[in-house]
């Protein structure tokens, strides 16, 4: 047990992967630390989590969480535009960011020797940010033109978008993280210096510092540099409770697309609940290898896809277990929705055996141990959970749970959420194609060739809500 | 001579990757059957040693591992990861792929109806469809030029003989570089290359496909793909560039880093944050055995199009003419040198970027040796190797918008003639 520096209290520890461990420090004003020493090269991954995402933002104020994340790359009261970047790059080391709906996050990766970089920007800019219209103009378009490229000439996206609005009536997930086209562009500079003042702030944030550090001399560090910034009052957070859904939820509308796609989501629970680890073991099953039931039958068997893939989403609050599937030539999407209620009612019935549930727990054993190959991994995984759920430690219990899951877990699981009344179907179907379901329309009822259900504009850029980071990487 | 091997121990996680590149890929595709090895490849990993498809993947999803194959440019890959407990039974289902793939028939005639599908995919999602084009475009008849996947005209053309024999041909020892990496020593890493390869034909390696190229012609040219509805326009904007691996590899990484690899880079300055233009703004020296592509990629509005390409074009023109200034030389070599050990952090990277040199023809180390050479460059070497490859004058641009709005803009932008092309037509 490390003793405690002063102005510092050790409030957890935990094993993280074969024989690393990770505590979680904190200071007086609130401020989280989790620091993982991790010698196998000499770089350090420094993460930022604020406990602030698009769940906390409100109707026509959609996207603040995630512009505002754009702008904490731009000026500070000692940095001069650009200078974050330079400063970084000069190291070559990297910066990036990301927005979800429960919550924003700072990486920078540098050189093990550029620690204190990297406490000296991540302090600066949590307090000392400086935001003119200067700043957020350009800013501005250049997420309009991130919506534009991930949704509305990205059918995935688009169809993500519109899973979460229709699926969800009053929660905050029903808006996009990127936020509606409108609301991107109206958002006020008033909006943004309030967002910043509300939320960030050391009492709402963890830093998450993996790599070849020296565990006490960081946290020398960061008390330093962030100990005398003050906690502030922070906003209640989004208490709304999505109502039980009762029926059925379907839309079809047209894309540009070569051939018919589905996405579909059941109401699950949020990742927290006991059920979660069953669930994700249900996935794998489901899709998360070559010989997982919808892909064997849907793609293989009776070739009526060409893709088909299953994710959970990790969200604080109860989200979606969703199927999307590409549907092959000369195939239509009622004929892979009939076969996946098919697959789904054979795992009621019959259920898995213990043979299937030990490859699904080998599969996911495989997956949970990749995702913590590199200091980045190790800081993201942590950084999730301590953000999400509250605790970095659920991290490690993860494994535990999924070990432990049953074949009648599985069953009950099957039985108890995929049932049609929680579903929501989104279907986009070639121009120009017959329409499947007679009408032909663009499923919201209106007639006028839009898809948007509820008329405000809105959307969720890939569904994993994850923004993807201020950078436009790609190429 | 016998494989060549890589080996990477790490203990930190109960995992092994295990790596075969086959040299040869998609740039070995005959004319008229592109496709080829790709079909080949996924062929044989749809059932090997005596099991069929889906035995094959029940005993490998069993245990929890995944055995993928890919083709690139240059070799066909498989790729194996697994748990170490598991490891001793994956090697035997890595060696069946290599060693006894079934090459079923039922297989062959279902691939014949996926890939055409997988085309489809392509063309629904902008930023691959635009890079299928601008590899089509950027240098007509060069080898890299070629798609992987094949087209509607040739993948009919590909028979379930002709993917076998190629698979035997080119499956050779001598032909392959295995990277073993994760949770094995020097020794055990050692005899899992030697069991992968011991059930093989020993037979010499196939001669490598030409890879050269001749310097672009002059003469701008825009290609447009149209397809409906686009909000913005996908652009890749180049022209053959030099192989990677030659003398002029470090100054060019040094101008491919100043010029278009950072975000403090002049394009990523120039056309998002000054003008919020596009998301991003980038560009690459093409990794790859023979003579590539530089690429410069962004995405913009369609109402910018134009002015976008116009600007990036008086970008290149500028750089190509005067290299990097001296601030711009300083940021880009620090980020140079400072970066590599990212790039080389754990053991399957360490693993890959041998294992990929060696498929290059490169010598044992030369990527990670880079930086060094990097960090003894100036603008004024620079300012040469830009002068002796960048072509401002030969720039392909290949767009995909819809052509009824954006063919007026880009006609405007000085990228030459506009010739449109149905997005489905390749």
């Amino acid at each position: 047990m490390l003793a405690a520096p002063d102005g510092l209290v050790l409030e957890a520890e935990s094993r993280i992967g074969r024989a690393l461990v990770a505590r979680r420090w904190r200071l007086a004003n609130g401020l989280g630390v989790i620091v993982v020493v991790d010698r196998a090269a000499p770089i350090v991954s420094y993460q930022t989590w604020y406990r602030v995402g698009s769940r906390h933002e409100q109707p026509g104020k959609t996207g603040l969480a995630h512009l505002f994340e754009h702008l904490m790359f731009a000026q500070t009261e000692t940095l001069a535009p650009g200078e974050f970047d330079r400063v970084v790059e000069r190291t070559g080391g990297e910066s990036n960011a990301a927005t979800w709906v429960d919550w924003t996050q700072y990486r920078l990766s540098l050189p093990a020797a550029e620690l204190a970089l990297a406490v000296r920007l991540e302090s600066e800019r949590m307090s000392r940010l400086l935001l003119t219209a200067a700043t957020v103009e350009p800013e501005r378009d250049v997420v309009t033109n991130e919506r534009r490229e991930r949704v509305e000439d990205d059918v995935d996206g688009w169809l993500d978008e519109q899973l979460m609005s229709i699926a969800f009536d009053v929660h905050p997930y029903r808006w996009p993280t990127i936020g509606w086209m409108a609301d991107i562009r109206s958002v006020t500079l008033d909006d943004i210096r309030a967002f910043y003042r509300s939320w960030y702030a050391p009492n709402n944030a963890t830093l998450v510092v993996a790599g070849d550090v020296d565990e006490l001399a960081l946290l020398a560090m960061v008390r330093d540099a962030y100990g005398a910034l003050p906690a502030v009052e922070l906003p209640p957070g989004p208490t709304t409770v999505e109502p039980p859904q009762t029926a059925e939820r379907v839309k079809r509308a047209r894309r540009p697309i070569a051939s018919d796609r589905v996405l579909c989501g059941w109401k699950v629970v949020g990742q927290g609940h006991p059920d979660w680890a069953a669930l994700e073991l249900l996935t794998t099953l489901l899709a998360g290898s070559p010989s997982s039931r919808l892909h064997r039958r849907l793609v293989i068997e009776l070739e009526l896809a060409s893709s088909v893939d299953v994710q959970l989403t990790p969200f604080r609050d109860p989200s979606l277990l969703r199927v999307a599937v590409t549907c092959a030539r000369g195939h239509r999407a009622e004929e892979s929705l009939a076969e996946i209620d098919r697959v789904i009612g054979e795992l009621a019935d019959g259920g898995a055996d213990d043979a299937e549930v030990q490859k699904a727990k080998n599969l996911t054993e495989t997956d949970f141990w990749s995702a913590l190959v590199d200091v980045d991994g190790k800081a993201e995984a942590l950084g999730h959970h301590e953000t999400a759920l509250g605790d970095f430690r659920t991290l490690g219990e993860l494994a535990e749970r999924l070990a432990a899951v049953t074949a009648a877990d599985l069953r009950r699981v099957v039985r108890e959420y995929l049932v049609p009344r929680t579903r929501t179907v989104i279907v986009a179907e070639p121009d120009g194609s017959e329409p499947a379901d007679g009408d032909g329309g663009d499923g919201d009822g209106d007639g006028d060739g839009d898809d948007d259900a509820d008329g405000d504009g809105d959307d969720d850029a890939d569904g994993d809500g994850d923004d993807g980071g201020h950078r436009g990487d790609q190429g | 001579m016998s494989a060549e091997v890589h080996v990477a121990p790490s203990a930190d996680a109960p995992l092994v990757w295990i790596e075969v590149a086959i040299r040869g890929g998609a740039a070995a595709d005959p004319f008229g059957l592109e496709g080829l090895h790709r079909h080949a490849a996924l062929l044989a990993r749809r059932g090997a040693g005596g099991r069929d498809r889906a035995a094959f993947d029940d005993a490998l999803d069993r245990m929890g591992a995944a055995i993928d194959v890919g083709v690139g440019r240059d070799s066909t890959t498989m790729s194996a990861v697994t748990l170490t407990r598991n490891l001793d039974d994956v090697v035997a289902l890595c060696a069946d792929v290599l060693a006894a793939p079934g090459f079923a028939e039922v297989e062959h005639e279902r691939l014949r109806r996926e890939t055409p599908q997988v085309l489809d995919e392509i063309r629904d999602d902008d930023g691959s469809l635009v890079t299928r084009w601008f590899d089509r475009e950027c240098a007509p008849g060069h080898a890299y030029g070629r798609t992987s996947l094949g087209t509607e005209a040739s993948l009919p053309r590909l028979e379930l003989a002709l993917a076998r024999e190629t698979w035997r041909r080119e499956v050779v020892p001598d032909n392959l570089v295995i990277g073993v990496a994760g949770d094995v020593d020097e020794a055990r890493a050692r005899s899992i290359a030697a069991r992968l390869t011991e059930r093989l034909a020993t037979g010499p390696a196939p001669t490598p496909p030409e890879v050269g190229g001749s310097d672009p012609t002059a003469g701008r040219r825009v290609v447009l793909v149209d397809k409906a509805e686009r909000t913005q326009a996908q652009l890749r904007l180049g022209h053959l560039g030099p192989r990677f691996g030659d003398p002029d590899t470090a100054a060019l990484v040094l101008l491919e880093t100043g010029f278009g690899g950072m975000f403090s880079s002049r394009l990523m300055q120039e056309i998002r944050v000054r003008r919020g233009w596009s998301y991003g703004a980038g560009c690459v020296l093409r990794r790859s055995r023979g003579r590539h592509w530089l690429e410069i990629w962004m995405a913009t509005g369609i109402d910018v199009a134009g002015d976008a390409v116009k600007t990036t074009l008086e970008l290149y023109a500028d750089v190509a003419a005067r290299g990097l200034d001296a601030e711009e030389t300083a940021l880009a070599r620090s980020y140079v040198v400072g970066s590599m050990p990212f790039h080389n952090a754990t053991a399957r990277q360490r693993m890959q970027l041998a294992v990929r040199d060696a498929v290059y023809g490169l010598p044992a180390g030369y990527t990670a040796g880079l930086p060094a050479h990097v960090a003894e460059l100036g603008p004024t070497d620079v300012a040469r190797a830009a002068a002796r490859w960048l072509r401002p004058d030969a720039v392909v641009t290949v767009a995909v918008a819809t052509a009824a709005t954006a063919r007026v803009a880009l006609e405007g932008a000085g990228a030459g003639p506009v010739s449109v092309v149905a997005h489905d037509g390749y």
